[in-house]
Order: C-alpha cells, then sequence, then structure tokens
C-alpha cells in the first residue's frame, strides 16, 4: 500500500462519497453554505483521522466478537472531543452545524474505514487513509457547497466570505438571489446534486476504464 | 456453545479499558473547554435578553415558582425569569424544536405584549429550521421571530393563524410559537 495509491483512492477510485456511497445524509443536509461544508469535511477528517490511529493501535487488542462496541466507543469519544473544542473555540460553526457534528458518531464513514482499514492495516496507512478518505469527502462536501449555494441562491463562499463575522458572511453575490433555483438550497436539492455528482464521477470512472482497456 | 469465564474476562475488560481511556480524554477536553463554553453561553444569554427589551432596560433574576412551572408546561420549560427596569419581564423559555430542544428568550411588557423574542441556542437544521433561528423572513416576508412582537395572550398564538412559518420549517416555527405561548403563560401566571 503506497501513498500515492492511497491519495488517489481516497479522491477518486474509492472516493467515500460518490463510489463507496458512505455518509450521504450529512452530505445532503449540510452543503448549504461554502462554510459548512468545509466545517463539517474538516472535522470528520480529523475524527476520521484520530479515530483510525487509535483503532489501528488497538487492532490486535480488541476481540472480534465486540470491536464493533469498541470502535463506536473510539469514535463517540472523538467526535464529543471536536464537538466541545467547536462549541468552545469555533462557536459559529457549531451553531451552523448543530446536531450534525454530534451525529458524525453515526456517520457510516468512520465506522467504514474503521472495520474496512484501520483493523487490518499498519497505523501509518491508517493515519494516511483517514487523511486521504476526509480530503475526498471534504472536496465532494465543498462541491455540494458551490454548486447548491450558487445555483440556488447565486452566491460564493457563504460564512466566509463577503465581510461580517465567521458563519454570518453573506458571501460574494454572483447573481442577485430571487434568479436562483430556491429548490437547490431545500433539501430536495441535496438528493438532485448528490445524484448529479455520483453520476458524473460514475460516467469518469467508466471511461477511464475504456481507455485503460484499450490500451 | 460454552462461553469460558475467562473470554468473558477478555471482552469485557477490553472494554472498560477503552471507555476507561476515552472517558479520562473526555474529561480532559471538559476541563479546558467548560469555563470557554460557559462564557460563551452567559455573552449570549446577556446578548438575547438586550435583544428583547427596550434599549437600556436593566435585569433582575425573579424566582420561578410551581405555579409558573404548572402554568407553561403545555408549552416549554422555563429555566430562568427577570425583571426589566423598564417594565414587564425577559422569559428564558426551553422549547422543543425539530433537531432537539430552541433555548430562548422572550420579553413581555407590563401590558402582557411581547416586545421581542430571540433565541440563545439551537440545534436547528442548517439551511432550513436554522432560518427560523436567525429570523430570515416568513413567508409572508415578515422576520419569522419579529412577527411576535406586540402579541399577547398565552396559547392564542397558533402557527398557520396568527403565526406565518417559514415554508420547510414549519416544525422549528411551532418550537418558537410554543416557546413564546410558554413564556405569556408564565407571565400571566406570575400576575
Amino acid at each position: 500500500m503506497n501513498f500515492g495509491k492511497q491519495f488517489k483512492d481516497g479522491l477518486i477510485n474509492q472516493n467515500p462519497v460518490l463510489v463507496q456511497l458512505l455518509g450521504m445524509c450529512s452530505t445532503m443536509a449540510i452543503t448549504t453554505s461554502f462554510f459548512n461544508g468545509l466545517g463539517m469535511g474538516v472535522s470528520v477528517l480529523i475524527i476520521l483521522t484520530l479515530s483510525n490511529i487509535f483503532i489501528s493501535l488497538l487492532r490486535k487488542i480488541i476481540p472480534s466478537e465486540v470491536r464493533i462496541a469498541c470502535y463506536i466507543v473510539v469514535i463517540a469519544g472523538f467526535v464529543t472531543c471536536v464537538d466541545l473544542l467547536l462549541k468552545a473555540f469555533v462557536p459559529a460553526l457549531s451553531n451552523s452545524l448543530g446536531v450534525f457534528i454530534p451525529l458524525i458518531v453515526v456517520n457510516c464513514i468512520i465506522l467504514g474505514r474503521a472495520e474496512a482499514f484501520a483493523s487490518k492495516n499498519s497505523i501509518g496507512a491508517s493515519a494516511v487513509d483517514g487523511i486521504t478518505q476526509g480530503i475526498g469527502y471534504t472536496i465532494v462536501l465543498v462541491i455540494m457547497c458551490v454548486v447548491r449555494e450558487l445555483l440556488g441562491s447565486g452566491k460564493f463562499g457563504g460564512g466566509l466570505l463577503g465581510g461580517g463575522g465567521l458563519g454570518s458572511a453573506p458571501g460574494v453575490v454572483i447573481f442577485p438571489e430571487e434568479f436562483g433555483i430556491k429548490l437547490l438550497t431545500l433539501p430536495v436539492g441535496g438528493f438532485l446534486t448528490l445524484g448529479v455528482l455520483i453520476a458524473v464521477m460514475q460516467w469518469a470512472l467508466a471511461k477511464s476504464e475504456k481507455k485503460k482497456e484499450a490500451k | 456453545m460454552k462461553i469460558s469465564p475467562k473470554f468473558v474476562l477478555k471482552v469485557a475488560g477490553t472494554l472498560t479499558a477503552i471507555s476507561l481511556v476515552v472517558a479520562a480524554l473526555l474529561g480532559v477536553v471538559n476541563m479546558i473547554t467548560k469555563d470557554q463554553i460557559a462564557a460563551i453561553n452567559e455573552a449570549n444569554t446577556k446578548a438575547a435578553l438586550a435583544a428583547v427589551a427596550p434599549e437600556g432596560a436593566a435585569f433582575d433574576p425573579v424566582e420561578i415558582t410551581d405555579d409558573v412551572i404548572a402554568a407553561a408546561k403545555d408549552y416549554g420549560t422555563i429555566s430562568e425569569i427577570y425583571t426589566m427596569s423598564t417594565g414587564g419581564y425577559a422569559v428564558k423559555v426551553i422549547a422543543s424544536g425539530s433537531q432537539g430542544n430552541i433555548e430562548m428568550i422572550v420579553g413581555v411588557d407590563a401590558d402582557g405584549a411581547i416586545t421581542g423574542v430571540s433565541i440563545v441556542s439551537n440545534s436547528e437544521t442548517g439551511g432550513i429550521g436554522s432560518k427560523v433561528m436567525e429570523n430570515k423572513p416568513n413567508d409572508a416576508g415578515v422576520g419569522v421571530l419579529d412577527q411576535f412582537v406586540g402579541m399577547s395572550g398565552a396559547g392564542s398564538l397558533v402557527v398557520k393563524s396568527n403565526i406565518t412559518p417559514i415554508s420547510g420549517a414549519t416544525v422549528s416555527t411551532n418550537g418558537v410559537t410554543a416557546g413564546a405561548n410558554a413564556a405569556l403563560a408564565a407571565v400571566e401566571a406570575l400576575g
């Protein structure tokens, strides 16, 4: 397992959201502003990396009969840490993500990677896996946010750009809000955007596969 | 299948050990963040109090009696009541929203009419229920929290009758409305 392959897997070939189809609830629910997407992505990246390291460290100690319970305790611990730290030091993010931070506990990306990767691989490889899968997740969130924000309300970078405090910044107006597709900012827009993204990803993967075969 | 005591010990022991380590870690993080979170909550409460009262009002805590709790219990939980130096009360209410509790402050003047509603903390869905928390315009174009100003009569506030929700966020609007009703009921019970 080399770093380059892991990186490509996390971002493209085994992208957690678009290929493994994990963690879709939060992907659809929180991708309403750039700030939310980035904040959620980075939070998951940190938790995923920490829990991967910890679970890999304990992989020979944990009896397989109670492994899921052990994983959940570890994951829940890290999630609560991040939740408390965000509440204390980045309250704007904690307010806008609300219940979705505690819900990272049941985000299948983290349990999925613990079971599929960290429990079978070395600490170093698991840490890299956490980072690359986390980046893959973050990139998808950010793409979803940019698409939904731009087409839905004509803005870019809501919560970060355009003056005002962190989380309350209005974003840079690209075109007036009333011309936006309001639907995309609603939950149904999350389903549509994610569906289109998955389709594009599958198309691109299939195409590169064909190219390889042609060679 | 026979389960050996050794096996039970191993399974339970590992789980306990991991839980202990995680609990210790949480204890440390809690110690670091506790004061900071309390300070932020206090600042939020102060800002929320100032937002519902006329400018320059001072606040004094009032003891919450069982009558008050009983009067408001159908709508929400009263957590704090303050008298406003300009007359009337500011009531801190915990109402239930779509994703958990909404902690809010409702100002009520001496005549029993709402002077303002502001949100202290909530966990409403980002982009949907959060619009209600941020006082975004409702379907009639008025700030969803602003529409409560001037209303009175505990229990008389009803969503889709005299309170207009934000479409898609009816449950969150219901929560805020219940909180406003609770505050009015509490003030009526105080007399």
